[in-house]
């Protein structure tokens, strides 16, 4: 059945400009501008007191900013009361209204909006089909599962057709199969109504799985804004590489220029990287992803070839992870694990190395 | 089965044993015994049980109007205090519930509390300084030739309230607090962030949700109200005579331990039947939640 949602109704694009907040002493957020698209999944990204969670309370209206600007479209909503901006917001406690069942949590936006009775009724009906919820409408928060709360929370605010949905940390409180099973059917429901979407978390799974475009944030500034490909395969910086995924940040000496190369040494090992574009002037080491370390490796040129001993082998099923100490130095390396893949022991001394392409400066 | 045994799987019981005797012996035998005296043969100044039953104590209760409009105004005048204590003690408790600093909250805490601290006469006293007729307030109005002769302002029933309303007031703020406090600062930006003005949101959210406060607060405080002696005697002058000045007239003036039992057991009965009617009321009004 079609969803009575008019695509035109989301069609809003979000701007961030230079949005700062200042609590007594402490710059929670600190000069934070971006632009999301309209229909984007844009997901904010940091670890806890980050200032993720402030940002977005700011865009709800909940938290009025020190300074910047919060527009949507052309409209300068930043210092509007939160009841006139027309954002869907969903908490990370889901905030049902314990006192009124599941219809009346639903209607309450529709209510508020002065909509007339019979299309009421409809409305909260068809936002009840939406989220797979028909026949809960008496419901009250004590008779519903996290998973059904957060669906009914999810419902109350798409019902009022919101211009922005925002999404604080909604899958923590969940667990773990739970949360994947939500994950996949929050991102299909957003990519469905087209609606433009701002999510926090602190989860970098959940971020790179459902988001098109991510912003991690760091001490209340934004580290970088990418993809989640480059966002993971070209991190900004060291914080970015050492926050998604797991890192190994090779110490590197610095030795010279020549032409568009750059010649480091890592271990007594010296290497010549090419120097893109977006290199960061003030690198200190290189990153190496652990899927990115080969073992019995083959000699090309660009091959960076090392050799230790296997010092703790820990077993994940999909993959087995290797701590290879090297001269003192830990790599951190994944396999997948394979049938054919031969499975190494304990203080056994391997032959392993990395194409020096794969390594980001940071 | 020895006595440890016994001992472990009836310890709860063994805990509240001590409250349970205390209560026992100084709060249910007491008042059964006056209960039981109400339907005995009242004869003036013997107390001692004569067990010839009778219901000629509730009976001279029924046919005096005297009595029944005690009833009624002790009623009136408790149901009267519990609602403006919760109108002053609301935003009160409110401000309070919200005051995260720590230091001011406690100093909040404590000016409620420490009008808990003084003795009820010497607060009474104090109020009589302020409300009788050469007392603070109508000195100045007259002074200032506001009024010519002084207003009543005690020693009627506004007094009573004004006296009950100050002895009852912190029980209110404290029933409040904690239910006031208990609202999820979520659910209130959830009801703005759907639309809501803050008007509409304390009326839709934030009342609604501190129902269970409301119903204990002014419980207690209609049960504070509707019992009180000290506060009609002193603040009424012997001229407000709610039922429980009845009951110390008859026993303690007139020796007729009988009929102020009486007298009694229709207070209790009056104000658990209202308080009964009141609570299922307010609970079918809240959707059963309360």
């Amino acid at each position: 059945m079609a969803i009575q949602y008019g695509h035109n109704v989301f069609m809003f694009d979000l701007k961030l400009n230079n949005l700062s907040k200042k609590f007594d002493e402490l710059l929670a957020v600190n000069d934070v501008s971006f632009n999301i698209n309209s229909g984007e999944f844009f997901s904010v990204l940091g670890p806890s007191g980050c200032g993720k969670s402030t940002t977005l309370r700011m865009i709800a209206g909940f938290v009025m900013p020190s300074g910047g600007k919060i527009l949507i479209g052309d409209n300068d909503i930043t210092y509007q009361a939160p009841e006139t901006r027309n954002i869907g917001f969903v908490f990370q406690n889901y905030a049902i209204f314990p006192h009124m069942n599941v219809f009346d949590n639903i209607a309450f936006g529709l209510k508020m909006r002065n909509i007339n009775k019979n299309e009421i009724i409809d409305k909260v009906k068809k936002s009840l089909e939406q989220v797979n919820l028909l026949g809960f409408e008496n419901r009250y928060q004590r008779e519903l599962s996290g998973g059904e709360q957060q669906r009914v929370a999810l419902a109350r605010v798409l019902v009022t057709e919101p211009q922005i949905l925002l999404l604080d940390e909604p899958l923590s409180a969940l667990d773990k199969k739970l949360r994947e099973e939500m994950k996949i059917w929050i991102k299909e429901l957003q990519r469905k109504l087209k609606i433009t979407t701002v999510y926090v978390t602190h989860d970098q799974s959940e971020a790179l799985t459902m988001s098109d475009r991510i912003a991690i944030m760091d001490k209340g500034k934004i580290s970088q804004i990418g993809t989640p490909t480059e966002i993971y395969e070209k991190p900004a910086n060291k914080f970015v590489a050492d926050f998604i995924g797991i890192s190994n940040f090779l110490p590197l000496e610095k030795k010279s220029y020549s032409g568009d190369y750059i010649n480091v040494s890592f271990l007594n090992q010296n290497f010549q990287l090419k120097i893109n574009e977006k290199i960061n002037q003030e690198f200190s080491s290189a990153v190496l992803r652990p899927e990115h370390i080969i073992f019995n490796p083959n000699t090309d040129k660009d091959i960076c070839i090392l050799e230790g001993t296997i010092d703790i082998i820990s077993y994940q099923g999909a993959i087995i992870r290797y701590i290879i100490n090297s001269n003192e130095f830990k790599f951190i390396s994944e396999f997948s694990n394979l049938p054919e893949s031969k499975i190494f022991k304990e203080g056994e001394t391997v032959k392993f190395g990395f194409d020096i392409n794969n390594l980001v400066l940071v | 089965m020895n006595f440890k045994k016994i001992y472990i799987s009836y310890r709860p019981i063994f805990l509240v044993l001590p409250t349970f005797i205390f209560f026992l012996v100084f709060f249910i035998i007491p008042v059964a015994s006056l209960f039981i005296i109400a339907f005995d043969k009242p004869v003036t100044g013997v107390l001692a049980l004569q067990g010839e039953w009778t219901l000629k104590s509730f009976l001279r209760i029924w046919n005096r109007s005297l009595y029944f409009d005690a009833a009624v105004m002790s009623l009136t005048l408790a149901a009267l205090v519990s609602i403006i204590t919760l109108i002053i003690g609301y935003p009160l408790a409110y401000l309070i519930a919200k005051t995260e600093n720590v230091a001011r909250n406690t100093f909040l805490m404590i000016l409620v509390l420490c009008a808990m601290q003084l003795d009820m006469v010497i607060r009474l006293f104090g109020l009589m300084v302020l409300l009788g007729d050469n007392g603070v307030i109508n000195g100045a109005l007259m002074y200032f030739d506001i009024i010519e002769k002084p207003i009543g302002l005690m020693y009627n029933k506004l007094g009573v309230v004004i006296g009950l309303v100050q002895f009852s007031l912190p029980f209110m703020i404290l029933s409040l607090i904690g239910i006031i406090r208990g609202i999820s600062p979520s659910v209130v930006e959830a009801s703005r962030s759907l639309g809501a003005s803050p008007n509409k949101t304390f009326w839709n959210i934030i009342l609604p949700l501190s129902m269970p406060g409301i119903l204990a607060g002014t419980l207690l405080v209609f049960a504070i109200s509707i019992s009180s002696y000290l506060v009609p005697a002193l603040m009424g002058g012997w001229k407000v005579m709610m039922m429980p000045l009845h009951v110390y007239q008859q026993v303690a003036e007139m020796g007729k331990w009988q009929f102020g039992s009486a007298i009694a057991v229709v207070l209790f009965l009056t104000s658990l039947l209202s308080v009964l009617i009141y609570q299922k009321t307010a609970i079918r009004i809240a959707g059963g939640r309360a």
